[in-house]
């Protein structure tokens, strides 16, 4: 008795203080502004209107993959299925779309969709026949309750049911998975932003689906308590809801008419009296919230196994003669429905989707009726309040709904310190234009606070970019380093071995030659090089990860070559053809059946690249001796000549590579000796041969100086 | 007398003790200005510096042997930053910094390319895959847009171009720079009738 009393002297009050109304509701702050729901609120709701064509956008939620189920040309059924979440999405917030009606798919291309950008997405195009044929219980539904979410979950997945109250997230990913984590279950009626009737109309004309739904919901998931919160102002609603409730435990509230009562965090606190903590849901809270039209399409998609496919949407605004409400398609084009409602004059103002508060100009008349579309206002473009500064009047934070300092934000947000925007909470905004509203100096305080959330998302993008790249270039560097080290590390290698050599020579040449001669120490380095090879092979290195450009063409050998870092086998074969090259054919093959092998290929290599060196050059002594023991006589170009001998001798190195690798390796030394009793016709060993490469390669240099001599 | 210099030299002592643990206990690895400094940096690792990277010039930067205003990428923001860091004096950028150039990413014209390779050796983070004679491509999302390959590439086949504006990485206009677009404004006409 002494709250109504109470409420009668406020709202007294409220004529000579406006702002005494908000001692009202439970939650901080609020606006009262004008209404103008009577508008389009006598009508009855509208006959769905076929437009002439529908356009479905694709684009769902951020960057997830969704697969086309048709083809461009392909005749679709209404409640036909066109499109579903890609099979490898792992995150699976998306919901599969539905042709809302029958008809040709006339166009799958990029269109203009509802969104403040302005920007086009994919969209799936369908020509309406207008025979409206459709396929029934396309979810194939058997009509009975679920009793477990998981079942639940299921049916409105398949639905492509999402949150028709604004957000559009899907709702069978808001649903938690267990039975009993939602002790209490809202229905939210409230619709507070001027100009919207649909949900009133809804509650009006579909009280029933809607308890049913909400009823269903709360049985599958094991919630106690069902409440549903509608405004005020509706009474209409209120009337059919509570003659649809009789019977069952849900309790209709009547909430007081106070802009934005129909926000979730703010509903809740009004019906529940809990204040949603910072960065938790309302389902952390044992909460679980839906708009009406939700609980709608809920009962349809679970008895009927009907899916989202027109939804009802308001069309009002001064713009118009006859503002109305329609079920229209998901798809329908919005200057479609506009025109529909007799306008005043051409619609050649830009249509806003939504309401006056949060709603936004939308970039393309053509824009299409989405699953969040409750409203398109008409409303003519009039005079913008020109912005003036901030006075620090205060008023914006007295208006809050969540109990922010939109001032402070404000002159951050101005001063781009996206940090401080950040410490104060920006991003528990819900943009619900409050502040904007009362602001006396016009300033677009919600614009700032949309435009600092979005830069501090570019920052933390490029932060995670800054530490990728970081991370990728310090990886870079010691890679670099490594690789450098090792080459390091294979070239000191080297140099010690050729060093050992140079030191004890005698000692080698007794053991590689039946006939010692006198060492050279160019031929000494050289058989020191092949001493490496046979050293290579004993032990197959650590360092074998060298980079591919190191790589040897005889990857068709066998294993073992493998393990031998690639740029030390090459050394080794350079070596070893050099000297073969040097000696030239006048040498005959060695002892060893093996090292011949591979001797022979290396000969004939360099006979085939002395050869094409020949045709090059005129210089022809050495060449000329050459020449001679040269079977074939290339008058081909000479540089296809070159190549063809380097093919040829990569192959048949290879061959030689595969040969030699066969056994281990360690006893081509060792094998010298009894193979050079064997195979004694070819006496001359490799030791012998290197010396006379050297001399060669020394007659060749004072041949070269001469020359160039007498050219000087 | 003989108290007095007890006292005292077993204080040095303890105190001796405790700041030769505390140095041990407490050693700081690397040097922390120069830490600071790197995370303000872009780690574009362009080297438009003249320094191998962004960390090197952090490096030079903290030991105050280098000038404060030398990241491009970065611009005047980071030159404040880095400033305030070290306590050296903010100067004015040495080349004409375009403010708020938008971030662009390497394309590579695979039609062109011939694969010589001399983009990859040049790219600082790895973000270029190809091989030798082999089409090459930039990863897009590891392209920091340092540029470094483009003036390399022996056939000009790499261009900078601005990240595609999708509905993703779409940005709320700032009200202050596009006064005309005030949606809320607008639409809150409606209302206030």
């Amino acid at each position: 008795m002494s709250q109504r009393l109470t409420h009668t002297l406020i709202q007294k009050m409220a004529h000579f203080y406006p702002m005494a109304k908000r001692w009202l509701h439970h939650f901080h702050g609020g606006i009262f502004p004008q209404y103008n729901k009577s508008l389009s609120l006598q009508q009855p709701i509208k006959e769905t209107i076929f437009p002439e064509k529908l356009v479905l956008p694709l684009k769902q939620t951020n960057g997830q993959k969704i697969e086309l189920l048709v083809q461009i040309g392909s005749y679709v059924k209404k409640n036909q299925c066109l499109a579903q979440a890609a099979k490898d999405n792992k995150k699976g917030v998306i919901v599969p779309i539905h042709a809302p009606t029958s008809g040709a798919i006339e166009a799958i291309e990029n269109a203009p969709f509802p969104h403040a950008s302005g920007l086009e997405t994919l969209s799936i195009i369908i020509k309406p026949d207008g025979k409206d044929l459709s396929i029934d219980n396309v979810l194939k539904v058997s009509g009975q309750a679920p009793s477990h979410p998981q079942q639940l979950k299921t049916i409105l997945l398949n639905a492509g049911i999402v949150g028709m109250g604004g957000a559009g997230f899907p709702t069978f990913a808001k649903i938690p998975n267990n039975v009993g984590q939602i002790h209490t279950l809202v229905i939210n009626g409230a619709e507070c932003e001027p100009f919207i009737t649909c949900d009133d109309l809804l509650m009006q004309t579909h009280a029933c689906d809607i308890i049913q739904g909400a009823v269903m919901v709360a049985n599958a998931l094991g919630a106690e308590n069902i409440i549903c919160g509608v405004e005020s102002n509706k009474p209409a609603a209120i009337q059919a809801l509570q003659k649809a409730a009789s019977g069952t435990n849900i309790t209709i509230k009547e909430v007081e008419t106070v802009y934005p009562m129909g926000s979730e965090k703010q509903l809740l606190q009004e019906l529940t009296g809990t204040e949603i903590p910072v960065n938790t849901h309302a389902i952390d809270n044992g909460l679980l919230m839906f708009n009406v039209a939700t609980y709608a399409a809920i009962y349809r998609a679970v008895t009927l196994g009907e899916p989202l496919t027109r939804r009802l949407v308001t069309v009002a605004g001064f713009g118009l003669k006859s503002s109305y409400n329609v079920f229209a398609l998901i798809g329908t084009p919005f200057e479609t429905l506009a025109n529909a409602g007799q306008p005043t004059q051409v619609i050649d103002y830009p249509l806003v989707m939504g309401g006056p508060m949060m709603g936004f100009q939308v970039p393309n008349n053509q824009v299409p009726v989405i699953k969040t579309t409750n409203c398109i206002l008409v409303n003519p473009p009039e005079t913008l309040a020109t912005e003036m500064p901030c006075i620090r009047c205060g008023e914006c934070m007295e208006a809050c709904p969540m109990n922010l300092l939109p001032q402070q934000m404000y002159w951050h947000s101005q001063a781009h310190e996206f940090d401080k925007v950040e410490q104060l909470n920006v991003f528990d905004c819900i943009e619900c234009g409050c502040c904007s509203y009362v602001c006396p100096s016009h300033i677009p305080l919600v614009q700032y606070y949309r435009h600092s959330k979005s830069a501090i998302k570019e920052l933390r993008t490029e932060q995670k970019a800054a530490e990728l790249a970081k991370q990728r270039h310090e990886f870079r560097l010691e890679r670099i380093e490594r690789e450098k080290q090792e080459r390091e590390a294979r070239l000191k290698a080297k140099k010690e071995a050729v060093k050992n050599r140079a030191a004890n020579p005698a000692k080698d040449s007794s053991e590689s030659s039946s006939q010692p001669k006198k060492p050279s120490a160019a031929a000494a380095a050289r058989a020191a090089a092949a001493k490496r090879a046979a050293q290579a092979k004993k032990q197959p290195p650590e360092e074998s990860q060298a980079s591919p450009s190191e790589t040897t063409p005889s990857t068709i050998a066998s294993e073992a070559p493998r393990k031998i870092p690639a740029a030390r086998q090459k050394a080794i074969e350079m070596a070893q053809k050099s000297a073969a090259a040097k000696t030239g054919s006048k040498l005959e093959p060695t002892k060893d059946p093996r090292v011949s092998a591979k001797r022979a290929a290396a000969i004939a290599a360099a006979k085939r690249r002395t050869q094409a060196q020949k045709s090059t050059t005129e210089t022809a002594k050495v060449s000329e001796t050459i020449n001679h023991e040269n079977k074939t006589l290339p008058d081909k170009d000479p540089k296809e000549a070159a190549k063809k001998a380097a093919m040829s001798a990569a192959k048949r190195r290879a061959q030689a590579k595969i040969n030699t690798d066969s056994t281990p390796p360690d006893s081509i030394e060792k094998q010298a000796q009894p193979s050079s009793e064997t195979l004694e016709s070819k006496p001359i060993d490799k030791r012998q041969k290197a010396i006379e490469a050297a001399k060669k390669r020394a007659s060749e240099h004072k041949d070269r100086q001469a020359k160039q001599q007498e050219n000087a | 007398m003989m108290a007095a210099i007890i006292i005292f030299v077993s204080l040095a002592l303890l105190f001796g003790l405790l700041l030769g643990y505390a140095a041990i206990r407490f050693k700081v690895e690397g040097n922390p200005v120069a830490e600071q400094i790197d995370k303000v940096l872009p780690q574009t690792q362009c080297g438009q510096c003249g320094f191998p990277g962004c960390k090197p010039y952090a490096e030079a930067l903290s030991k105050e042997e280098t000038e404060v205003n030398l990241c491009i990428p970065g611009g005047n923001e980071v030159m404040i930053l880095i400033s305030e860091i070290t306590g050296l004096e903010p100067k004015e950028m040495d080349e004409k910094v375009t403010e708020n150039k938008p971030k662009e990413t390497a394309y590579i014209n695979e039609d062109v390319c011939i694969g010589c390779v001399l983009c990859i050796k040049e790219c600082p983070v790895d973000a270029i895959l190809g091989a030798t004679k082999l089409m090459h491509t930039v990863i897009q999302a590891e392209c920091t847009g340092c540029e470094k390959c483009v003036p390399v590439c022996p056939v000009d086949c790499i261009e900078m171009l601005p990240a595609k504006v999708t509905v993703e990485n779409w940005q709320w206009p700032e009200p202050a720079l596009k006064p005309t677009d005030h949606t809320v404004e607008k639409n809150k006409i409606g209302a206030k009738k």
